[in-house]
This record gives C-alpha cells, sequence and structure tokens, in this order.
C-alpha cells in the first residue's frame, strides 16, 4: 500500500453525505486492490512513483484563476479551481430543459437520480476512478430533458493553481431525443495531483457533441476519465485533446448499452519536451448494430514518452457492428518513446472492423516535393504531420472550438524541436 | 548555370541515364525532347536530388558549385526548381503556408528578411492571378482536389513566386487543353530574362510553339544523341523517332 492511498482511504472514511453507501464500496475495493502493480497490464507504463509517496495536500481555498476563454463559443461556464466549485449555481440562467445541481447540495429528489448513475458508467476497475469514487465531494450533475435540444454549449472548466489534492466529478444525464454540446476544460502548470472523472448516459436517440481538453503541464499531475453509456440509437461525438505532463493520464470508455448507437472519438496529443501522456480507451459493443470510428493521432517530443492503449470488444451478441480505430503517431526525436497497442476483441461473427498503428511514417514523395521547394527538413516534418493533427481539428463540429484550438495546437507544434 | 558531363544514374537497379552531356548558359531555353523511357523525368530527378535516383558516374556543377554535394533543400532555396509532372497532393497543409514558407526559405538562403503574411499574401494574390487559378485555391490544400491542369498552374505560380535562377520544367504541357497551356506557357515566357535558364522537359513540339527554345536536344537511351534549333522539334513532329534506329520506327513524338 502506499502512503498516499493509506491517507486517501483515511480521509474518505470521514466522507458523510447520501453518497455514503457507493463511497464505502469503492474504499473496500481500493483496499482490496491496493496499490496498482508495477507490471499491471493498466499501468505498467504510467509513472505512479510520484504519486505513491505523496503526502496528501487537500485544499479548502481555491487559488487566484482566470477562466480561459473560447471567443464565440458563449457557452455556460462551471467552474471549479483547485477541485472548488466556485460558480454559484443559483447566479447562472439556464436555457429550459437543462438543469445542474451541485453534488454537495443537491435535493433529495435529484439524489435518487444521482446514486443510480454514480459509478454506474465509469467501470470500477481504474484505481484513481475509486479514489475519485471515495473523496469527490465537488461534483455537478447535469440532466436533460427528454427532446429538449439545448443550443448553449456547457462548459465544464478545472482548473488548477496550487499545490493540492482535489478530486472532481462530473455526471451527465441525457434524455431521450435530447441534445447537448459540452465541454470538459482542464487546465494547470503548477505542481499537484488532481482527479477528474466524468459519467455520462447519452439516452435513447439522444446526440451528445462532447470535448475534453487535458491542458495539463509541467508538474500538474492529472488522472481523469470521461466515460459513456449509449442507449438505443444514441449518438457520440467526442473530440479529445491533450498535453502531457509529468503525469497525465485520461481513460476514456464508451459502452453500446443499446442498438444502432454511433460513436466517433477523435483524439489530439501533442506532447513537448520530456512531457507524458497515457491515453486508455475501452469501447464495448454489448449490443448489435452499433458503430464506432475512434482516432488517435499524436506528436511525441524530444524525451517525451506517449501511451496509447485502444481496445474494441465486440460480444457475441453485437452482431452487425462496424467499428474502426486507429492510432498514428510522429516521434520528434530518437528519445521520443510510444507505447501503442490497439487491440480489437471480437467474440460475434458477422462484424466488420479494423485496427491499426502507426509510428512515424513520413510520407517520402510529399517530403520530397517540400525539401524540393527548398523547405528545410525539420520543418518540413512539421508542415508535413501538422497536417495529419489539423485534419482532426478540422473536422470539429464546433467553429468557435477550431479557430481557437488551431493556432495554439500550431503555435506549441512550432515551438517543438525535431532532434 | 548548369554544366552535366557524362552523367550515369540508376534507379533502383535500372541504369537511366547512361553518359549524358549538357551545358546551360544564363538566360537560355533548352527543350529536350524523345520518346518514352528515355530518361527525360529521371534528369530532371536527378537534378533536383531525389531519393532513389543514385548517380553512378559524372558530375554536374551548378552555378559552379558541385551540384552532388548539396542537399536537396539546398539546391531549390539556391535556385533549382523543378515543376513536377505529377505535383503531390499533400492534405492538411495550406498552398500558402506552404509557398510562404519555401519563398522564405529561399529568402533566407540568399541573405534577405522573411516576408510578413501581409506582404507575402500581396505577391501570392498576384502570382495567383496571373496563372488564372481562383484565389481560394491558395487556401485550400497543397494540391489537394486540383485537377491535372490546375495542378501544372500551382507549378508556375511557385516558380513565379520563388523566382529561381534554372528552371526544370517536367512535361508542364501533358494533359492541358490550349487555354492552359497558354497559361503555362505565358508564366513561363514572362520570367524569362538574360540571367535566368529554363530546362523544357517535353514529349510534344505543342509547347515549343508558344516557348520558343534556343536549343532543342533528342535524348534517347539515356544519351543526348541529337542537338539542334528550335527546327529540331518541328522535325521530330513529322518525321517520329524513326532516325533513332529500328526500334524506334513508328514511335511518333
Amino acid at each position: 500500500m502506499s502512503q498516499w492511498l493509506t491517507q486517501v482511504i483515511d480521509d474518505a472514511k470521514r466522507v458523510d453525505d447520501f453518497l455514503a453507501p457507493m463511497r464505502q464500496q469503492a474504499l473496500s475495493k481500493l483496499q482490496t486492490q491496493g496499490w496498482p502493480h508495477a507490471r499491471s497490464e493498466e499501468w505498467r507504463f504510467t509513472p505512479l512513483t510520484s504519486i505513491k509517496e505523496r503526502s496528501v495536500d487537500a485544499s479548502s481555498i481555491a487559488g487566484n484563476y482566470e477562466v480561459p476563454e473560447i471567443e464565440g463559443l458563449n457557452a455556460i461556464d462551471l467552474v471549479f479551481v483547485d477541485g472548488l466549485l466556485v460558480t454559484n449555481l443559483s447566479d447562472i440562467s439556464l436555457p429550459s430543459g437543462l438543469s445542474v445541481y451541485a453534488l454537495s447540495d443537491a435535493p433529495s429528489a435529484v439524489q435518487s437520480k444521482i446514486t443510480s448513475l454514480f459509478g454506474h458508467v465509469k467501470p470500477a476497475r481504474h484505481v484513481f476512478g475509486l479514489v475519485n469514487d471515495a473523496l469527490c465531494q465537488q461534483g455537478i450533475y447535469v440532466e436533460v430533458d427528454e427532446e429538449a435540444s439545448i443550443d448553449t454549449p456547457l462548459r465544464i472548466v478545472n482548473l488548477v493553481t496550487k499545490d493540492c489534492d482535489a478530486h472532481t466529478r462530473v455526471l451527465v444525464n441525457l434524455g431521450k431525443h435530447s441534445q447537448l454540446k459540452v465541454i470538459e476544460h482542464g487546465s494547470g502548470n503548477v505542481a499537484s495531483f488532481t482527479t477528474a472523472f466524468a459519467e455520462y448516459v447519452i439516452g435513447e436517440k439522444a446526440s451528445l457533441e462532447h470535448y475534453r481538453f487535458a491542458l495539463f503541464t509541467g508538474a500538474a499531475k492529472q488522472v481523469g476519465g470521461s466515460h459513456f453509456s449509449l442507449q438505443h440509437s444514441a449518438n457520440l461525438n467526442s473530440t479529445l485533446v491533450s498535453y502531457g505532463s509529468e503525469l497525465s493520464r485520461l481513460d476514456v470508455d464508451i459502452i453500446h448499452a443499446g442498438e444502432h448507437a454511433n460513436a466517433k472519438m477523435n483524439a489530439i496529443y501533442l506532447l513537448a519536451e520530456g512531457e507524458f501522456f497515457d491515453l486508455h480507451s475501452t469501447i464495448e459493443h454489448a449490443m448489435p448494430n452499433g458503430t464506432t470510428e475512434e482516432n488517435a493521432r499524436g506528436i511525441i517530443g524530444d524525451r517525451a514518452r506517449a501511451v496509447f492503449s485502444g481496445r474494441i470488444h465486440i460480444h457475441r451478441d453485437a452482431q452487425k457492428t462496424l467499428a474502426e480505430l486507429n492510432n498514428r503517431n510522429l516521434l520528434l526525436s530518437r528519445r521520443a518513446m510510444i507505447n501503442t497497442k490497439p487491440e480489437l476483441e471480437i467474440y460475434a461473427d458477422d462484424v466488420k472492423c479494423a485496427h491499426g498503428a502507426t509510428v512515424a511514417e513520413i510520407e517520402e514523395k510529399a517530403l520530397y516535393y517540400l525539401l524540393s521547394r527548398g523547405i528545410k527538413r525539420s520543418k518540413a516534418l512539421v508542415m508535413l504531420n501538422f497536417g495529419f493533427i489539423q485534419e482532426l481539428v478540422n473536422a470539429i463540429d464546433d467553429e468557435s472550438i477550431r479557430t481557437w484550438l488551431l493556432p495554439m495546437l500550431s503555435e506549441r507544434f512550432a515551438s517543438m524541436e525535431v532532434k | 548555370m548548369l554544366k552535366i558531363n557524362n552523367l550515369h544514374a540508376k534507379v533502383e537497379d535500372k541504369v537511366i541515364l547512361k553518359g549524358l552531356n549538357l551545358e546551360i548558359k544564363p538566360g537560355e531555353v533548352h527543350a529536350i525532347m524523345g520518346p518514352n523511357g528515355a530518361g527525360k523525368s529521371t534528369l530532371g530527378y536527378v537534378l533536383s536530388g531525389r531519393e532513389g535516383y543514385e548517380v553512378q558516374e559524372g558530375d554536374v556543377s551548378f552555378k559552379g558549385e558541385d551540384l552532388f554535394e548539396m542537399d536537396i533543400e539546398e539546391r531549390a532555396s539556391k535556385g533549382l526548381f523543378l515543376a513536377f509532372q505529377y505535383p503531390v497532393e499533400i492534405p492538411g497543409v495550406s498552398n500558402m503556408e506552404f509557398m510562404k514558407e519555401s519563398v522564405n526559405a529561399t529568402r533566407e538562403q540568399r541573405g534577405e528578411e522573411p516576408l510578413s503574411a501581409t506582404e507575402f499574401l500581396k505577391k501570392a494574390k498576384e502570382a495567383c492571378k496571373q496563372v488564372q487559378l481562383p484565389l481560394d485555391f491558395l487556401k485550400r490544400g497543397v494540391n489537394e482536389g486540383f485537377s491535372g491542369g490546375e495542378k501544372k498552374r500551382n507549378e508556375i505560380m511557385q516558380m513565379i513566386l520563388l523566382q529561381p535562377s534554372l528552371c526544370i520544367l517536367d512535361e508542364s504541357d501533358s494533359g492541358l487543353d490550349v487555354d492552359a497551356l497558354q497559361v503555362v506557357a505565358n508564366g513561363v515566357n514572362s520570367q524569362r530574362d538574360s540571367a535566368r535558364s529554363f530546362i523544357i522537359i517535353t514529349h510534344y513540339q505543342r509547347l515549343l510553339d508558344y516557348i520558343k527554345p534556343d536549343f532543342v536536344h533528342i535524348l534517347a537511351d539515356g544519351k543526348i544523341v541529337k542537338t539542334g534549333d528550335a527546327s529540331l522539334a518541328h522535325e521530330i513532329e513529322k518525321e517520329g523517332y524513326a532516325f533513332l534506329g529500328k526500334e524506334y520506327e513508328g514511335v511518333s513524338a
């Protein structure tokens, strides 16, 4: 057992609210599982040592902050700073059909809805997910009424401004035939350790346009997850963008719980010198006629390391599934590293699936073309390979997000050196 | 400008150039014609430095320097330009960004300040108009979804922007209708001056009606077998390549 985890368990025992039974369950699982073994498949590339012996520093006061602006997005912002919800929910006006509650302040009628979602989409195997179950005191529950089409995007901002341990939780329930756009926007660069998990249930024929920006750098360590359960004919379109820090990890689970559901996920990671990022995605096709299209593309700088583990699991009953998984990586130096593992596990016989991973394949003809116009090799490599990231940015539906993201990513990329 | 001496080159295991000699002085326009497979395109690739094209023998000096000592990008930034027969499509890199980078790389080589975005945009728009491409082609991915003729015009636009000292046009006329051919020819003619040289690689005499060459060379089996003035191209057009020997009988230009 780690010093940090022991203290977490002690702290968690003192948390007492309507979620207590579920927190207890999480605690007992944590006690049984203990600290992940260095060779466990789930964690073997993730540098957990710095957390293991960390002393817990729970935050009670939010630091100074500035909410990053995405021009033209005009979203409803719910802001967490150092783990604390600083937005006063009674101050914001919500469009009709959309409700938002703080976990700490949910009326009893809502509490039962929360308990039926909490921990039900996120798989229980994840040690930091369990820590979040046991300790998250700050969080929000979002509900979209049946048939409600919410035009205003909802942005959940998660800022880390000082050394702290913080655990936040987001629960979103989309009613039948509803529509919503959610942006999980996290950033920070100071020494800290945070977990941020989100669970979504997308109801029958409902659509979720989802973004997660995990822009943690430096010593800001974060482990997080976005987990989705898709009911009959539900649609998910998700875009993940991540930088790397000393420790940055994101788990995504997409569960096709109803037939004819469609999931699309694009992930972009851009790791500057020495950064670490670990993306684990699991797609569960439990029901027939579902589709999944997953593209993860990354550029990894000098001495940086990325991990991609992408698993598509097609259950025996999930006939007529269409699933594609692709991971492309570019290493900018010989000391850059990628561990990529796309996996298809298929138990149904009438499915169409493809998967693949490539590392640093520079197209010779395109490179030659740029060189033949006098462009330096290092610059040409950057131009060519930013192109494959840009393709995913261009695929983003929301124009304001596209316009905000592209210069930000190209600037980061331009500052990365090819060695 | 360019002096090619006894050039032998192969691609994979196939020897293509077998002792080619050619000298080009500043301001001259040389046309290179020849039957398919003679090595015309290979010459362009070898001069530009494409990987996989191995020089076995001979030497080439470009503006008095050993060309084979230079990287691809160095040759280009020192003024060697190859307009491709089949320009590659690069989705994700905008035409504008691509051309700005290449113009500024050349300027850097000459010791000039890079152009600002506004300065470059102005020049790019002029060049775009000159080759009669709509301005939105600047924003599109490099050659992405361009027709054959649009790709050729895009090559000429780059040539106009880069102001190279030696332009090699590899079948820039193939697949073009008369209007497009004139656009390409006008682009080339607008760049002709006493310092700039051209190598026009072509299969047909047609382009040479619009761009009058100072010399016409016939390339066959990896060597230049005949050199003449502009009238040689007309001869080939009429007579075909039969004079090259039995195996070329019936091969028309």
